[in-house]
């Protein structure tokens, strides 16, 4: 008789990450996981059915995860300079905790993994991001402006500090940490660029 | 349907097997046997994965009569050991 173990499986999706994030789809397996999280490949067909049903059900977790973790204390009816350093804060904080599913989404780029994990990412996700840009034209913070434009003026740059971080470097090998006053001093640069 | 075979839909064993189920054919022949199990509720087989796993989610641990069934069709079946 076979169980199911919350534990077990937790081990099994962190192996499963850290796998795909490192080595990308093409060598993920469910025998190289069993043998990367040291059970048996019996065990993880106990909880999925095979490799696609294990990798759509973590997409689609952790799509759900980083949607909560970027809606924290996020009030869409805020001024757009609140509102937007409440998403840098929560967006950096996520970032930094779990470099794995970042780098793990990164992988899935093209993949229908990824739309799994783009329909998990709720419409109260963007219904909130919607109308908080919507609020900030009507009010007029900032100009109105293709989503493109939008996001590679608001997130990108702090999405640029955050690999920075993580490669521990920037431009030419200079040593590079991320840190509030930094961020903030970033955050301050984009502000100005998108304020009218 | 009546209450007592419902009930016995209520999967709670998962039993998971070693096969040579590879084809679209494949499946379809143990398809035919499978189907026809009130206790199996739900089965699956990875084609993609080189132990071919057949997954079964059923009401009663058929081990051995599933392991039977399938051989019976000229399929390989092994219990995949924890």
């Amino acid at each position: 008789m076979r169980y199911r173990d919350e534990n077990k499986m937790q081990a099994i999706r962190d192996c499963a990450i850290e796998m795909v994030a490192k080595n990308g789809l093409e060598n993920f397996g469910i025998n190289r996981l069993a043998k990367a999280a040291g059970v048996s490949p019996a065990t993880i067909y106990i909880y999925y059915k095979d490799k696609e049903d294990l990798l759509t059900s973590i997409s689609i977790e952790e799509g759900v995860k980083m949607t909560r973790a970027t809606l924290k204390g996020f009030d869409p009816n805020a001024s757009f300079r609140e509102g937007l350093w409440v998403q840098w804060k929560n967006r950096a904080a996520f970032s930094l905790d779990n470099l794995q599913a970042a780098e793990f989404f990164e992988q899935l780029r093209n993949s229908t993994y990824k739309d799994k994990m783009r329909e998990a990412i709720s419409l109260e996700f963007r219904k909130s991001m919607g109308s908080f840009v919507e609020n900030a034209v009507k009010r007029g913070e900032i100009n109105e402006m293709p989503l493109e434009v939008y996001w590679s003026v608001a997130f990108a740059p702090l999405y640029a500090l955050i690999r920075f971080h993580n490669e521990g470097q920037s431009l030419d090998g200079r040593k590079f940490k991320f840190s509030e006053s930094i961020m903030k001093q970033t955050f301050d640069c984009v502000l100005k660029g998108l304020s009218k | 349907m009546s209450a007592c075979l419902h009930n016995m839909k209520t999967a709670n064993h998962i039993l998971i097997f070693k096969t040579n189920i590879t084809t679209p054919e494949d499946r379809l022949k143990v398809a035919a046997v499978l189907d026809q199990q009130p206790f199996i509720s739900k089965w699956t087989v990875d084609t993609e994965d080189i132990d071919r796993v057949l997954r079964i989610e059923s009401a009663i641990a058929a081990t051995a009569p599933i392991i039977h069934l399938i051989r019976s069709r000229n399929y390989e079946c092994a219990e995949l050991e924890d």
